[in-house]
């Protein structure tokens, strides 16, 4: 629901005038009094209880909040609900008119389409508008029809395969069949469409976002404007007396040992004393409805006293740098080490020795659901949290201490995930479900904003990595030497484990006798990182992979040869000093020559003035977008 | 003016939870109608876990995938299977099931072979039928044998599986350390064109060989292949979150940008099925490791195209064009090169 709010001047806190809406959803006439700031998300979500089309971002951005207003179709988050007064609308819910799901639906289930699902309502819409308007787009054309919508799993192939598979069905060039399983294969190594995927292609799969309880109240959190800042006092006297509100929360009301962490726990779940990022949770709220509990969060006052932050990890380390937690002397959350041979002797033998820097990006997980949960206290007792985590199991430990329960009085289910890569393993805001679940005896349901989950959850780790290593001149390794510093953020989250693992992983699938390697995650004042897919290793992979190219381009050899020459085979030894039996590190790469073809030689070989490069161009690759793309052949621009 | 080339990069990673005792539990009962009931902590967040599961108790159990019931995840109503991440689902959940599965078998097979009087290892199971080897006569559905057993036997048929891959710590001082028991390879080639006017790189194709184990559903491995590598192109030429002094400038779609199906290439992928020879079921997995050799591909693809190396991810087309614009400082004549000065 919108955060924007007209002029609350004239009338009571969190109450909004109504505005009564008539019009056509899925083949039925509905008249409804709705609060006049909704959009037609809410009104078909919130009003209606449609739920199959989701909200993903709030701004137009996403697309899985696409729906038709008489037949055109739209972003749902864009429109004010007044747009649809006697309008026409269609959500995903009923797109087939109760005859089972429409060609397109089934096309989507039969190609993988959907993973998370979350986009894939939208996506659906988008794809049916797409072959109502035109009926034989090619797979260019496809792209463009979805160029409006995101997915953060698929990598769209498959989505594009399933709207190539339903158009040449529905203009009968293949026959209806084409959509079926086919039964014949065993089931072992068979392509089984995905026994939740006629959920996600409906939209009948109920995310937390989407779940309702009878007399549920709705939290709204109040987040730290300062990265780092103490709190001196925080006043809710205002919030509190407001008719509706049920609970305040700050950590004062947390019953039990108050931090948790995947590695290290040092995060409560309300800031206590201190804010160390911002977006940090400081005070939430849970009233009758949204829009109150909104209101009522901004009456909360918090007095703080600003505090210089250290931003930069480099800085962090240094003496006299602000100290963000106690037990972490010099910010320093992590400092795994490797230390394989003598490396400085490696070195010594070396012929060359390349050195460069490399930097990685914090990066957004991105996936289409945003964070939301739903709270509840069963008649024994027990509080139990849904929501979409990607470890209910360390959350029911960290939990049950936090509120200071029996750990079989605490009950975590995980909802069905909208995309997680790791962004949904910390338990950043079921503890404030859970307490506020048991301080008002009914359910809590709370949703983020795209805004706060981008400015609250954990992020990829940035790493800057200086790298060191020495070659003999016929390519091989002789030392490889790796200091990666990260930037952790406010909280440890999983920064231990991603340290390790970029450790372990980082100087990659190469023989080598001399490693060396440190890999320190530091506490700054910025969003906290956490996990993410290649937890560390994407990072310290990238410049292992980089780094040996502008070896290769030294060494004038071609890189797949340099790569050849280094790789573990069977019986390798490890950097971890582990021996691995079976590698298959030299099929990989002669599959994948085999698959792509490759010119041998150096790279850029153009670029120092050589013959350029035989295997580019080649089928396989996709058309580059290029200005006049729509053009007729003679048209002029 | 653009310019092509092409790049390459390997790549590895461990199997499931790193240097720490992982570990997944399964409870499994034959129920009526021949179906199967699962209870284990699985957790899907997309990659298709759960049809994945059902496969190989389908396998196991002599069924059709959805025969399978799997159970939600649920701390009170399910036994632990941990987390999900780690690269570890089909590994430690699917070995699980599988074990489960066999020991539910193994009652069920020794149960039939007392009512035909027939050694149990006679007996197959498969497509919801059970039948003994070379006979005619003794062979009945699933679901009659299922009501068989109870109503005449007063037998439920359960097992339990559970699956542990034990890992050690690291040394603190040199790392010295068995993270994992099974470790994956891969290797990717990426083809990019960069405009040599604005700096954007397109990238067109990406080739991708990955060692997975055993495949239990091809379809779901290229799709994590193909969103992982879709991913990568993300990381490497557009994705960044920024903050300055701790105030986020990135807060939404708008301004931090991911790939849509306007950037993504073709990608083509070749699994290697070579079975894990440490597990029962032989598998291993994807979700992770398809991620890591497609931006340093895509990097070292821009460095053949037009010689320019990026150091600092993502390579955006204000990087490239940098880039590209010193390389033409040094290379061409004076006058041109004070005209570049101003350009930038």
């Amino acid at each position: 629901m919108s955060k924007l709010h007209s002029s609350m001047s004239d009338k009571k806190i969190g109450e909004h005038p109504l505005v009564e809406i008539t019009a056509t959803v899925n083949g039925r006439m509905v008249s409804r009094s709705v609060p006049n700031h909704y959009r037609l998300i809410d009104f078909v979500r919130e009003e209606l209880h449609l739920t199959g089309n989701k909200e993903g971002c709030g701004a137009g951005e996403c697309g899985t909040c696409s729906m038709f207003v008489d037949g055109v179709l739209v972003k749902s988050c864009l429109m004010p609900v007044q747009k649809i007064m006697n309008a026409t609308v269609e959500t995903v819910d009923d797109l087939d008119r109760d005859a089972g799901r429409t060609v397109l639906q089934q096309a989507f289930h039969k190609c993988g389409s959907s993973q998370c699902g979350y986009c894939i309502p939208g996506m659906v819409m988008a794809a049916t508008s797409l072959l109502r308007k035109m009926p034989n787009p090619d797979r260019e054309q496809i792209k463009e029809g979805l160029g409006g919508n995101i997915c953060r799993c698929t990598g769209y192939q498959k989505i594009i395969d399933a709207v190539e598979l339903a158009r040449d069905v529905i203009n009968k060039k293949i026959p209806d069949s084409s959509l079926e399983e086919n039964l014949l294969e065993p089931v072992m190594g068979a392509r089984t469409p995905r026994l939740d995927a006629p959920g996600k292609v409906t939209g009948s799969v109920k995310y937390a976002a989407d779940m309702v309880l009878p007399n549920m109240l709705h939290m709204s959190v109040l987040r730290s404007p300062h990265a780092y800042a103490k709190i001196v006092s925080i006043d809710a006297s205002a919030a509190l007396v407001i008719p509706g509100v049920e609970v305040v929360l700050t950590s004062a009301d947390v019953p039990g040992i108050d931090n948790f962490g995947v590695f290290i726990e040092d995060q409560p779940i309300m800031a206590r004393d201190y804010v160390r990022y911002t977006g940090e949770a400081v005070a939430a709220v849970a009233a009758e409805t949204l829009d109150l509990a909104i209101a009522a969060t901004k009456l909360i006052k918090v007095e703080y006293e600003v505090l210089d932050g250290v931003f930069d990890p480099h800085l962090a380390i240094k003496d006299g740098a602000p100290q963000l937690h106690d037990f972490a002397k010099n910010n320093i959350t992590k400092h795994t080490k490797i230390r394989k041979g003598d490396v400085e002797e490696g070195f010594k033998q070396a012929d060359l020795i390349v050195e460069e820097t490399y930097q990685t990006a914090k990066i957004e997980h991105a996936y289409l659901e945003p964070e939301a949960g739903l709270a509840y206290v069963e008649s024994d007792g027990c509080v139990t949290v849904h929501s979409p985590s990607q470890n209910i199991t360390h959350h029911r430990h960290a939990l049950a201490k936090i509120l200071g329960r029996p750990i079989n009085k605490v009950r975590m289910i995980m909802s069905t995930v909208g995309g997680g890569f790791g962004g949904k393993e910390d338990m950043i805001y079921q503890g404030m479900l859970a307490l506020a679940a048991i301080k008002s005896r009914r359910p809590v349901r709370y949703v983020f904003t795209r805004e706060e989950s981008f400015i609250a959850s954990a992020k990829r780790h940035p790493f800057s990595i200086q790298y060191k290593m020495g070659l003999k001149k016929n390519g091989k390794i002789v030392a490889t030497k790796m200091v990666m510093i990260s930037d952790g953020g406010a909280y440890a989250m999983s920064t231990p484990g991603v340290m390790n693992k970029s450790a372990i992983l980082g100087p990659g699938p190469y023989q080598l006798e001399n490693v060396w390697v440190d890999a320190i995650g530091v506490y700054t004042n910025n969003t906290p990182s956490g996990a993410m897919r290649a937890f560390g290793a994407f990072q310290s992979e990238f410049a292992t992979e980089a780094h040996l190219d502008l070896c290769a381009e030294k060494l004038k050899m071609d890189p797949i040869q340099l790569r050849m020459m280094n790789l573990m085979r069977d019986g390798a030894t490890t950097h971890t000093r582990q021996k691995i039996d079976r590698v298959l590190a030299v099929d990989c790469l002669n599959a994948v020559v085999d698959l792509a073809g490759w010119d041998q030689g150096a790279p850029n070989r153009h670029g120092s003035g050589k013959e350029s490069r035989k295997d580019i161009g080649q089928s396989g690759i996709r058309q580059s977008c290029t200005l006049g793309t729509h053009l007729k052949q003679g048209e002029k621009v | 003016m653009k310019k092509r080339g092409r790049g390459v990069a390997c790549g590895w990673y461990g199997i499931a939870r790193t240097a720490a005792m992982d570990r997944a539990a399964v409870w499994v009962e034959l129920d009526d109608g021949g179906t199967v009931k699962i209870a284990t902590g699985v957790t899907e967040i997309g990659e298709g876990i759960l049809t994945g599961l059902c496969q190989i108790a389908a396998h196991e159990m002599g069924v059709r995938p959805d025969d399978i019931v799997l159970a939600d995840n649920d701390t009170a109503r399910v036994p632990e299977a941990a987390h999900a991440g780690a690269t570890r689902m089909t590994y430690m959940i699917g070995n699980a099931v599988a074990i489960g599965c066999r020991e539910a078998m193994f009652k069920f097979k020794k149960a039939m072979g007392d009512y035909w009087g027939v050694d149990p290892n006679s007996i197959h199971a498969e497509n919801r039928e059970v039948w003994v080897e070379n006979s005619p006569t003794m062979k009945m559905s699933m679901a009659e044998a299922t009501h068989h057993l109870k109503k005449d036997k007063g037998i439920v048929i359960v097992g339990s599986g559970l699956f542990t891959s034990a890992h050690t710590p690291l040394n603190p001082d040199n790392g010295e350390a068995t993270p994992w028991q099974s470790y994956v390879f891969g290797a990717q080639i990426a083809e990019v064109e960069v405009d040599l006017d604005t700096g954007e790189v397109q990238v067109l194709g990406v080739w991708a060989a990955h060692d997975v184990g055993k495949v239990v559903n091809p379809q779901q491995v290229e799709g994590q292949i193909e969103g992982g590598i879709v991913m990568g192109v993300g990381h490497a030429l557009m994705e960044e979150y920024t903050q300055h002094q701790g105030q986020v400038t990135t807060p939404g779609f708008a301004k931090y940008i991911l790939p849509t199906t306007l950037d993504i290439p073709n990608i083509h992928s070749v699994l290697l099925t070579e079975p894990d020879p440490k597990t029962p079921l032989g598998v291993k997995g994807i979700g992770e490791p398809c991620i890591t050799p497609t931006a340093p591909a895509i990097i070292n693809a821009i460095y053949d195209a037009v010689g320019v190396r990026i150091t600092s991810l993502p390579a955006t087309p204000e990087k490239v064009l940098a880039g590209i614009l010193k390389q033409k400082r040094v290379i061409k004549p004076k006058v041109e090169q004070e005209e570049f000065v101003t350009a930038e």
